[in-house]
């Protein structure tokens, strides 16, 4: 087990910048999450964090020992790879052992361990097999079980359940979560679903075209978006983003939209000082912020026109249509509006956001 | 309008005619979907034997012409005495009197003891070089230089290394010489030393073969798989033989069977270089049997000793091929 320290870590190949000057913490026995979309750098990272990649510059420390320099073999950490990696030409059992073999353990340590780990991740009857008479769930099983079956200083997951059907992830995002508090060790755990990073992770590192945008606990992340991008990658469905003008209404600040104008709380006014009256930002707000009906509420809403309805089971999703832009909400299945008729959009002002136009900086 | 399209003239192919019909009724109230939907397709009346042979036959005829008709008279020599003109049957004589003879022994001897050392040499250095030349910078330029043995004719190979191995002005014989490896005898003058010469002659025209298909090989061998073993905790040696190898075993196994088969059957060089000789040092079997039939001119016991050549050939061919099938098993 051990603690992750990135230092000013640059990974580049030629010209382009892979991973721009990354800093991350990762306390011992944490769970990180490095989520991003597809060429945001969290693989490189990865990757020099496993040594598969030269760190073109900066540190990467465990504990407190830089291991720039050490071969893979030599970093005592487990990875469990996107499409498995595994031996063909070995069964079940021996792609399992083949860790501890190469680590020099006798026979009896190694078949030890080996049922040990197969037992928890329930594969015990599949040791004799080979990993090409397997389901892709088994397999994912068996590239995690030659992850446990030492006991590394760290593990790295690459993207591990991406391949999985959708219930069979849902299922092993528990298991993997268990699993790492279980066995107490660091886990770096990279993807680019935010829904695996939010339900699993102690902390997120949200990277976007190799910089790191937030690092946070899910929460944070979730409701403390530092910028527009991180907003809108985080959360499904996504968050709304309207342009809005503050104006000034006898000395409260507004956010102004051919369709509404909302009052600003007092604290949010506090942080958009610099931004001045009549600028522009973009207000941001969750789906799940919303609150839509069809008659007129007593508090000042937004008006719109229903566009469509999706239902998905336990809530509803209304696609409110406003006079340059839609928004979408998240309600309780019983709402009846049909498409076309006008309806009533109240938002939850202690769960909006404000962004920068230009540069995306949130402003709460 | 309907109805003509519902039923598509014949010479309109099946499938059209179905979609035809279907784009059709999206257009057309819900029916009863006409019965030609629900009926399978019918297959044409399938062709008879007859046409396959006829299409077959031209084929046939020109094996037969090319391939089985020297292979039946070779088998019908080897039963015979021949001569130019005549050929008498002698009771599998030139069979028999082959278990007696010492210098077709000997050929036999000489064959494995040729081909194993070229073989070993080839996948040894083969292989050595296509994973030093593998992804390195001047790739494509020097795998192009070393293919440039391989396109010469082995027959002018085993000239130009005649006269580098040469006593009196060869390079090769003076640079042996000179380090020691040699005392003042050609390499192929003595008994001792001419088989290995005629083996590097085949090496370094045949080397470039294993690493061409080895390089080949080398780019299928699945990266991520190399990287989870170093992450396992392997060393990039240990990592070669756990993971490279094994993948590179089909491959390799291809290259060795066409080796092998070469060597049972290419003597171009070897006959320029020794002709079998000092003494019979060299004289491997497909040289004993040239010898038999063309310069002794005992044809038929020329076509026993080649007919038992190629049965072993066969033989070995076989096992090479059935190992291949268990590992390509293995592994889908």
């Amino acid at each position: 087990m051990a603690r992750v320290t990135f230092r000013n870590v640059w990974k580049k190949y030629g010209e382009f910048a892979a991973v721009k000057d990354l800093n991350i913490d990762c306390p011992d026995g944490s769970f990180l999450s490095i989520l991003g979309p597809s060429g945001c750098g969290k693989s490189s990272t990865m990757r020099m964090v496993a040594g598969l990649e030269h760190i073109s510059a900066g540190d990467i420390l465990f504990d407190d020992r830089r291991i720039n320099d050490l071969a893979p073999k030599d970093r005592d950490v487990a990875m469990v790879f996107e499409n498995y990696a595994l031996y063909p030409h070995k069964s079940v059992f021996e792609n399992m052992a083949n860790p501890l073999k190469l680590r020099g353990q006798e026979g009896a340590r190694i078949k030890d361990r080996v049922t040990q780990a197969a037992k928890l991740l329930e594969i015990g009857h599949l040791l004799e097999r080979r990993p090409q008479e397997l389901s892709g769930g088994q397999k994912q099983r068996v590239a995690i079980g030659r992850a446990i079956v030492r006991e590394p200083k760290l593990f790295l997951f690459d993207e591990p359940i991406a391949h999985l059907d959708a219930k069979l992830r849902a299922h092993m995002r528990g298991e993997i979560k268990h699993m790492q508090r279980t066995l107490g060790t660091t886990m770096v755990y990279v993807t680019h679903d935010q829904l695996e990073a939010m339900s699993m992770a102690d902390q997120i590192a949200v990277m976007h075209e190799g910089e790191l945008q937030q690092l946070g606990s899910p929460r944070e992340v979730y409701n403390k978006p530092v910028n527009a991008w991180v907003a809108g990658f985080v959360g499904e469905p996504a968050m709304n983003f309207l342009t809005c003008e503050i104006t000034n209404a006898g000395g409260k600040l507004m956010l102004t939209h051919p369709d509404f104008a909302l009052a600003l709380k007092p604290e949010q006014m506090k942080c958009l000082n610099g931004a001045g009256t009549a600028a522009t930002v973009r207000m941001g707000v969750r789906p799940d912020a919303l609150a839509i009906s069809m008659t007129r509420p007593a508090e000042p809403a937004i008006t719109g026109k229903v566009f469509v309805n999706e239902l998905l089971g336990g809530d509803m999703i209304v696609e409110v249509e406003l006079a340059d832009a839609r928004i979408r909400v998240k309600t309780a299945p019983e709402f009846a509006g049909a498409p076309g008729e006008a309806c009533y959009v109240t938002v939850n002002r202690d769960k909006w956001h404000a962004f920068d136009a230009v540069t995306g900086k949130a402003f709460f | 309008m309907t109805d003509t399209l519902l039923s598509p003239e014949p010479s309109l192919r099946q499938s059209e005619g179905l979609f035809r019909v279907r784009q059709l009724l999206d257009n057309v109230e819900a029916r009863p979907a006409p019965s030609l939907i629900a009926e399978p397709a019918k297959l044409n009346p399938p062709p008879s034997k007859a046409y396959f042979f006829w299409l077959m036959a031209p084929a046939i005829l020109l094996l037969a012409c090319i391939s089985l008709y020297p292979f039946f008279w070779m088998i019908y020599m080897s039963l015979h005495d021949v001569e130019i003109g005549s050929a008498t049957w002698n009771n599998f004589e030139n069979f028999t009197r082959l278990v007696t003879d010492t210098r077709y022994l000997k050929g036999w001897t000489l064959l494995f003891q040729y081909s194993l050392m070229c073989l070993a040499l080839q996948i040894g250095i083969g292989v050595f070089l296509a994973v030093v030349l593998n992804g390195s910078r001047f790739e494509k330029i020097l795998v192009t230089t070393l293919l440039m043995p391989m396109m010469m004719a082995p027959i002018v190979a085993g000239l130009v290394w005649y006269f580098l191995y040469n006593g009196t002005f060869g390079w090769y014989h003076w640079l042996f010489q000179s380090v020691g490896l040699l005392d003042a005898k050609s390499i192929l003058a003595s008994p001792g030393t001419a088989m290995l010469g005629i083996v590097l002659v085949d090496v370094w025209q045949w080397t470039p073969l294993i690493t061409l298909i080895t390089l080949a090989g080398l780019k299928r061998v699945p990266q991520d798989q190399l990287e989870a073993n170093m992450v396992d905790g392997a060393s990039p040696l240990r990592n070669f033989f756990s993971i490279t190898l094994p993948n590179l075993y089909p491959v390799l196994l291809i290259a060795v069977m066409l080796r092998f088969m070469d060597n049972f059957r290419f003597i171009d060089s070897a006959l320029v270089l020794t002709g079998g000789g000092p003494g019979n040092a060299t004289k491997i079997l497909p040289i004993y049997l040239f010898e038999v039939s063309f310069k002794f001119f005992k044809l038929g016991r020329g076509a026993a000793i080649a007919l038992t050549l190629l049965v072993v050939t066969i033989i070995l061919g076989m096992i090479l091929v059935k190992v291949f099938d268990r590992q390509q098993t293995r592994k889908s």
